[in-house]
């Protein structure tokens, strides 16, 4: 009986009720239609011991690193490093585009803050220089699904704490999926580039330019290797080190830059607190729900169904990739990622797919789902920015869609390219 | 509707001011929190001296800043919620249904915000802090558990009140007066 919570769970997704009160209706109203009133209290307990937690903390805190980096005028940075390194090639600035996303996923953990900071600066930019500007909303959009794959990222470390996980372990495993992403989607510029006659950007800059390029956005770049080199060396914790990030980001942006002024200061931590204060509420809420899973034994009962699909684990990670990226088209990330974890990692986890690896395929098809037509948040804020109607840059992602369902696939069935990292710095088995 | 614009222009005046308190101590909270855990990285590894307090008050301060903060993300729409049935119902019979899930949300609210009260005179209200202290007119004293717990309960409350004002806002918009609703939004940003 008390496993009905998950279709009446859905049921009020549907029909619009914020998911924060699903989590906590649904299994409530089956406790009680069960005649478990006292466990309801458990609802209650675990929606505030899984807030008060030191490791979740680091979530405000990447938040407001990015706020302060994008307020404090780096993505510019960031942009004009790409331009020297590649703005000579044919179809250079969608090849900009792709790697300041690579580089902005370093500081921020967030696809629509890649899409806003990014679009806002390079899409009137590939107009201006004879790109449809439909193409360029839709590249932005399809190359901001990096940042939430690129460490740091916001979803791992919700998915490494209510999964009981690793969170240097999932931020290493993402280095490489993030690249290739990367790389997928530079291939198809490169393609399209060659057919459609796209333009160069710039000439080729000489060795001057890229060194005073560099040398600009040097300490920008020096954010992930802070926050990684910290964490891997054991110097801090992932949460100390997304403090640190903080504390760089307005020395950066005050002192080195003089980008950031203090009165921009409230401002910043306001929306970083608005934010984060919604997630911390629905990590709370998974960590209730994740209680009623166990306790009705969803996980065991699905396992049985899935496993009479098929039991070969090849078939199944592929029928999962259909599951995610559907989701991912309606459900943000994270909040995707709290409700599905508890009940999908634990059967593929029996079937021997490692934890690690699993949560990289759920983050990386989650991800790619946000840039999905119907729903794909980042099609929205892409839309938003350029002025450009959400079905037009639904035709136009398609190609780049195409080749992050390859990765996707890739990431899957090839367990090394994720694990790889994890396993040499001794963070995986 | 008369009435139901009598309790809410009050209703929306209280949760003005006291969302824009909230506002402030979250930005207080989220800035010395920051401060806190740089403090016990310094004390860690420059000086080599582990100390006991930043994490808790860190973690303190957190919780307070999401009571206080979220139920304003909750005025705003930035709780997550799928609105494909919504947006493809008529208006009226979207605001019905929008009425029903606040119904469904205030009674969590409701439930959990009894619940809280009741842990904050619970055995488990009455453990102390291991590092934090307080100052009295007699010395220091351990801060009881139960200043954390309010951070939850109180902001457990302020959602229920949002969640009224939003029913009553859905009432007024079934019976017509969708006009002479003001934008909770436009007018939150013109305070600040």
């Amino acid at each position: 009986m008390l496993v009905w919570f998950l279709p009446l769970f859905l049921l009020f997704l549907m029909l619009g009720l914020p998911v924060f009160f699903g989590m906590l209706a649904a299994p409530g109203i089956m406790l009680w239609l069960n005649g478990q009133e006292r466990d309801i209290i458990l609802l209650y307990r675990n929606v505030y011991n899984g807030m008060a937690s030191f490791p979740l903390m680091a979530i405000p805190f990447f938040m407001l690193a990015g706020e302060l980096m994008n307020k404090g005028g780096i993505t510019m940075r960031l942009v004009e490093f790409s331009q020297a390194m590649m703005g000579h090639f044919r179809g250079g600035l969608a090849h900009v585009n792709v790697m300041s996303s690579m580089l902005f996923a370093g500081l921020s953990g967030s696809a629509v803050a890649d899409t806003s900071a990014l679009g806002s600066m390079l899409i009137p930019a590939m107009e201006k220089e004879g790109y449809s500007r439909k193409f360029a909303a839709a590249i932005t959009a399809a190359s901001s699904v990096i940042g939430p794959i690129i460490p740091p990222s916001g979803i791992m470390i919700i998915y490494a704490y209510v999964m009981g996980e690793s969170v240097a372990a999932l931020f290493l495993a993402g280095i490489v999926p993030g690249i290739l992403v990367g790389v997928g989607l530079m291939i198809m510029i490169k393609l399209q580039a060659d057919r459609y006659d796209f333009p160069v950007s710039r000439q080729k800059a000489t060795w001057g330019e890229r060194g005073d390029a560099s040398l600009k956005a040097f300490f920008p770049l020096m954010t992930p290797v802070i926050i990684m080199g910290g964490i891997l060396a054991g110097i801090f914790t992932p949460t100390e080190a997304a403090a640190v990030a903080v504390a760089y980001a307005i020395i950066i942006g005050m002192f080195v830059l003089k980008t950031l002024r203090p009165s921009d200061l409230p401002d910043v931590l306001m929306r970083a607190a608005l934010t984060s204060a919604t997630v911390l509420l629905l990590v709370g809420a998974a960590m209730a729900f994740k209680t009623v899973v166990s306790l009705s034994h969803t996980p065991e009962i699905l396992a049985e169904f899935v496993l009479g699909l098929s039991d070969n684990p090849l078939i199944l990670l592929f029928l999962i990739n259909l599951l995610l990226f559907v989701v991912g088209m309606f459900l943000d990330a994270g909040p995707a990622i709290i409700i599905l974890g508890p009940i999908l990692g634990p059967i593929f986890v029996d079937l021997g797919v490692d934890p690690i690896h699993f949560a990289i395929i759920m983050s990386v098809n989650l991800t790619v789902g946000l840039a999905t037509p119907p729903m794909g948040l980042v099609l929205f804020v892409a839309s938003s920015v350029s002025g450009e109607k959400v079905e037009t840059i639904s035709r136009a992602i398609l190609p780049f869609l195409a080749i992050e369902i390859v990765v996707i696939f890739l990431i899957t069935f090839i367990p090394e390219i994720s694990m790889t990292i994890p396993r040499i710095t001794g963070f995986a088995e | 509707m008369a009435i139901l614009l009598g309790i809410l222009t009050p209703l929306q005046i209280f949760l003005d001011v006291v969302l824009r308190i909230g506002r402030w101590i979250a930005v207080a909270a989220i800035a010395i929190m920051v401060l806190a855990i740089l403090v016990q990285v310094f004390f860690r590894y420059v000086l080599g001296n582990a100390l006991p307090w930043p994490e808790e008050l860190a973690i303190f301060l957190m919780l307070w800043m999401t009571g206080l903060i979220a139920p304003t993300a909750y005025r705003r729409g930035g709780f997550v919620a799928l609105d494909i049935v919504t947006a493809a119902l008529p208006t009226k019979a979207a605001t019905v249904l929008s009425l029903i899930l606040l119904v469904i949300s205030g009674s969590v609210l409701f439930l959990f915000a009894q619940m809280g009260w009741g842990e904050l005179n619970s055995l488990a209200g009455r453990f102390k802090s291991a590092s934090l202290y307080y100052p009295t007119f007699s010395g220091w004293e351990k801060m009881p558990n139960s200043w954390q717990i309010m951070s939850f309960v109180l902001g457990l409350a302020l959602l229920f009140i949002v969640n009224i004002e939003l029913i009553l806002r859905a009432l007024v918009t079934i019976m017509g007066g969708q006009n002479r609703l003001r934008s909770t939004l436009d007018t939150e940003l013109q305070a600040e």
